[in-house]
């Protein structure tokens, strides 16, 4: 255990360092776009002055709300002050929301759609891939290649042949938004209903991309471990069919479990693609549309965000690793 | 077997909860209140909307005029759904329509007295009165304001009693079409709301500007009745001030729908989603089978009410010589650039400081047709010869001084699709004559910044891109007025090619007080003569300000060119908004 606990701390300090660092690029990306986005403010308060006095007056006075008076490291160090109280500023393009609040309301819509998304897609590429690899015939011949054709469509492509299909051309779905605009949210079943409808077709555009992928990766490890000395030598012994499947794909699942930690852990940066061409309101458009406007504040939290859910995602496959395959623990040990 | 059935049950749980969760995030709705949060109690809640998009690209972000930069339908000065101001500017007919206001005059030459209608009052039932004008202007000196430039050249206001204010000017830099602008573009704010406010945040500028203001009392015909990520919906007052006097507008609801992109909207317009859109739309003959329209009928479509333009740093080597400039003035394509980047949504440009026909009728036509340039390749090719210039190897001329002309940065926004195109047929055109342009398409933050510093070639804009009184005074103002200008290095947030003529500004200050009709148009054209002999800027094209288009399969009657009722081609700004009282199911 000893060697374990040296393990873990290892990780620990280069996941902590790269956060570091990935904080500090965090708050320089956007800061060295040329361009000032306090402008942006100011041009509008400003229409109709024509006392240039005035017009520096207001500029000053954004411009010391936002701090950027002061200089960079200083602002740094404010940056991750605030930081850490969870303050995550005040937003340029949607002055004077707070980016917490906006990110607040933005969250649950992209994990709405993610979460059923990637474990739908998940169990049922890994079903389907084991199968394929088990039972061959019609499986592998067709659900194989069916599956490797989807998953190497890119995501923006599926997702808008998916809304040219049946969003504009058959109309069974609706082609964008998160629900009937007619409809004022509430907990009553049109709403749902709505909620339903346009759920749908993002939704099978990630769930589909996901079942390629995973279903190709477990055709495969299940193939390998079908060929493995293990299986022959339980075969021989007689051990009943149901059990001999049971251990191979359990071994074959390894690191599909991989795939989907990291998955969950990425999916909050996932979505982008998904919601612009769905003008979804989730966090992929609110961050595109912040990119757009040269948000810093924006910008700066949802990469952030999406840096510390995919460190925590690696992190924890990491130690779940080190206990779950008894390679990495003997590896360990060994070095210690 | 039994993993696959836990799992299918463990897989339908997670929907349903993740399901929830996205619901969850929009039933409280606001942070506020909210009117009403079960459907409309209606039969057909669609018969009773109007959906509308093109003013607001984000959810909305504050309702509140001291941030200086509040959401739909507080989104301009002079949208009256909310907060309205005095008079409606009424860009057909170049007048104010009483609103607010019942009538205003000049009691003397530097004092403007507005007489309040009868009845007004705010949607919370206070009365509104000539105190609440004061306030608005009092407070827009305290904290800034979109209206705060008004009070510049302000003396004093006169509360004369609850239904007179006198406002009275300072004669240097009046211009009496400003003063006329403050009337349709300043929204009179409630004084019992916003002192308690600023009692509240102990007159701290900050506070006031971060203040959310879910719930905004105006003396308008809607109110603020739900907002989230993807809309903004507004509900009428039926008891507004002005039933009886205007009646009231037709939609019971008015909702703005929050898109992504122009495509989404023209989709949903075409499909008769939304009703109204102001976003650009390509193309917009190739819609009319499902029952899309335009302010007018056939081409170019839409009203021509602003001038896109090339400002020219003039202060670059080569750049700097006015027969450069020229030629490339006539170098350039118009009726290709109209009719390829503009959709043809404009008639071919006449080069003036001049928009509309009413703002034309002050030229003295034969002294500006002798100076105006048109497309043509010949002649810019004579007038550079004329100068020496001379092509290199390379087709690029050169002038006697060793400058060549070129390679010049040409800027404008990336993703901007009318301007990029534009300034790539300019880049054509000017080869073509021996001048290298190089479009150049950058981040709005790195445009602008270059623009206001001085620090581009050429650059593109839109002087005074909206319809009020002082349309063209805005314009010259923004192209050519020299005062108060930084110096190339420093932020200028007019004129960015430094032009400098004291005769110029001295000009727009006697065209601000000259009230005879002989005179206007003396200075009207000298000051247009002088701008086609300098050549400062070169306008491309005619542009509306905002692109009105509607779908007539849900609301009919929408306002027209044709209808002859002079409605401007803009529901929600000045007295484009009476065309809402118009509609019809």
């Amino acid at each position: 255990m000893k060697g374990y606990r040296r393990y873990f701390t290892k990780k620990l300090m280069w996941y902590l360092l790269t956060l570091i660092v990935a904080i500090l690029f965090n708050f320089m990306l956007p800061r060295m776009i040329t361009g000032n986005p306090v402008d942006q403010i100011v041009k509008r308060i400003t229409v109709g002055m024509h006392d240039t006095d005035n017009i520096k007056a207001t500029y000053e006075t954004f411009y010391k709300e936002y701090n950027l008076d002061k200089p960079m490291y200083q602002q740094f160090f404010i940056y991750v002050g605030d930081v850490l109280q969870g303050d995550l500023g005040t937003s340029f393009s949607m002055y004077p929301k707070k980016v917490s609040d906006i990110l607040k309301r933005a969250i649950p819509w992209t994990v709405a759609i993610q979460l059923p998304a990637i474990i739908v897609g998940w169990v049922l590429g890994n079903v389907l891939g084991a199968i394929a690899a088990y039972k061959k015939g019609i499986f592998d011949k067709v659900i194989f290649p069916i599956t490797l054709f989807i998953s190497s469509i890119p995501f923006f492509v599926l997702s808008i042949l998916l809304l040219y299909g049946f969003g504009v051309a058959l109309e069974w779905f609706p082609v964008g938004g998160a629900y009937n605009r007619t409809l004022i949210p509430g907990p009553y079943w049109a709403f749902y209903k709505s909620v339903l409808q346009h759920h749908f077709l993002p939704f099978a555009s990630i769930a589909l991309i996901m079942l390629g992928g995973q279903g190709i990766g477990m055709r495969e490890m299940a193939l390998y471990e079908l060929s493995a000395d293990y299986v022959k030598y339980s075969k021989m012994m007689g051990i009943r069919e149901s059990k001999i499947v049971k251990y191979v794909f359990k071994n074959a699942a390894l690191p599909q479990v991989t795939g989907l930690a990291i998955s969950l852990g990425t999916m909050i940066a996932g979505a982008l693609v998904t919601e612009i061409v769905f003008n979804y309101p989730g966090l992929g458009l609110t961050m595109f549309k912040a990119l757009r406007a040269l948000d810093y504040p924006m910008i700066s939290a949802c990469t952030l965000l999406i840096t510390i859910t995919v460190l925590l995602a690696n992190f924890f496959v990491d130690v779940l690793y080190g206990f779950l395959d008894p390679r990495i623990k003997a590896n360990q040990i060994e070095e210690s | 077997m039994r993993f696959k059935k836990k799992s299918t049950i463990i897989l339908a749980l997670l929907l349903i909860i993740s399901l929830l969760a996205g619901c969850q995030t929009n039933a409280p709705a606001t942070e506020g209140e909210s009117n009403s949060k079960a459907p409309v109690a209606n039969d057909d809640p669609r018969q009773q909307t109007l959906f509308v998009t093109g003013m607001q690209w984000n959810p909305a972000q504050n309702f509140n005029w001291f941030s200086g930069w509040p959401a739909w339908p507080t989104d301009t000065t002079a949208n009256p759904m909310v907060y309205e101001p005095l008079f409606l500017y009424n860009s057909v007919t170049d007048s104010l329509a009483p609103f607010l206001g019942k009538e205003y005059a000049w009691v003397e030459p530097l004092k403007l007295k507005v007489t309040l209608q009868e009845g007004t009052k705010f949607s919370d039932g206070e009365v509104l009165d000539t105190a609440d004008i004061f306030y608005t202007i009092d407070a827009a000196k305290r904290y800034w304001t979109s209206w705060t430039g008004y009070t510049e050249g302000m003396e004093s206001v006169e509360v004369i009693d609850e239904k007179t204010i006198q406002f009275n000017f300072i004669d240097k830099d009046f211009n009496e079409k400003n003063a006329l602008e403050m009337l349709a573009r300043m929204p009179i704010l409630p004084e019992h709301v916003w002192a308690a406010k600023e009692k509240e945040f102990e007159n701290d500028a900050t506070k006031m500007s971060e203040f959310f203001n879910d719930n905004p009392i105006g003396s308008g015909a809607y109110r603020v009745d739900f907002h989230d990520e993807t809309q903004i919906r507004t509900k009428r007052n039926d008891e507004w001030w002005g039933k009886e006097i205007y009646g009231l507008p037709a939609p019971q609801f008015i909702t703005h729908l929050i898109y992504n992109s122009n495509d989404a909207s023209t989709l949903d317009l075409k499909k008769g989603v939304l009703d109204y859109s102001q976003n650009f739309i390509s193309k917009v003959w190739e819609l009319k089978d499902s029952g899309v329209r335009t302010y007018l009928e056939g081409a170019p479509y839409y009203t021509e009410e602003t001038l896109p333009t090339f400002y020219i740093n003039l202060h670059k080597a080569g750049l700097d010589n006015v027969e450069v400039r020229r030629a490339l003035a006539y170098a350039l394509n118009y009726p290709d650039i109209t009719d390829k980047a503009m959709n043809g949504y404009s008639s071919v440009i006449e080069p003036s400081l001049m928009v509309f026909d009413y703002e034309k009728a002050y030229l003295d036509q034969d002294k500006i047709k002798a100076l105006a340039w048109s497309y043509d390749a010949e002649k810019a090719n004579a007038i550079l010869d004329g100068i020496g210039a001379k092509k290199g190897d390379d087709g690029i001329r050169v002038l006697p001084d060793g400058t060549r002309l070129g390679p010049w940065k040409v800027e404008c926004p990336a993703g901007w699709t009318e301007w990029n195109a534009t300034i790539e047929i300019a880049a054509q055109n000017a080869k073509a004559v021996g001048i290298e342009l190089v479009p150049s398409f950058t981040e709005w933050g790195v445009y602008d910044n270059n623009k206001s510093q001085g620090t581009f070639d050429i650059t593109m804009d839109t002087p005074a891109g909206y319809a009020t009184p002082s349309g063209v005074f805005r314009r010259a103002h923004a192209l050519l007025n020299s005062e108060n200008v930084a110096p190339i290095g420093e932020a200028a947030y007019w004129n960015y090619g430094r032009y400098d003529n004291p005769r110029v500004n001295q000009i727009l200050k006697d065209l601000g007080v000259a009230t005879d009709e002989a005179k206007k148009k003396e200075l009207f054209t000298e000051l247009n003569v002088i701008f086609l002999t300098d050549v400062p800027t070169i306008p491309l094209y005619y542009r509306p300000s905002v692109f009105y288009t509607f779908n007539e399969t849900v609301w009919k009657n929408f306002p027209t060119e044709a209808d002859g009722k002079q409605i401007p081609a803009s529901l929600f700004d000045g007295a484009g908004y009476l065309g809402l009282f118009e509609l019809t199911n």
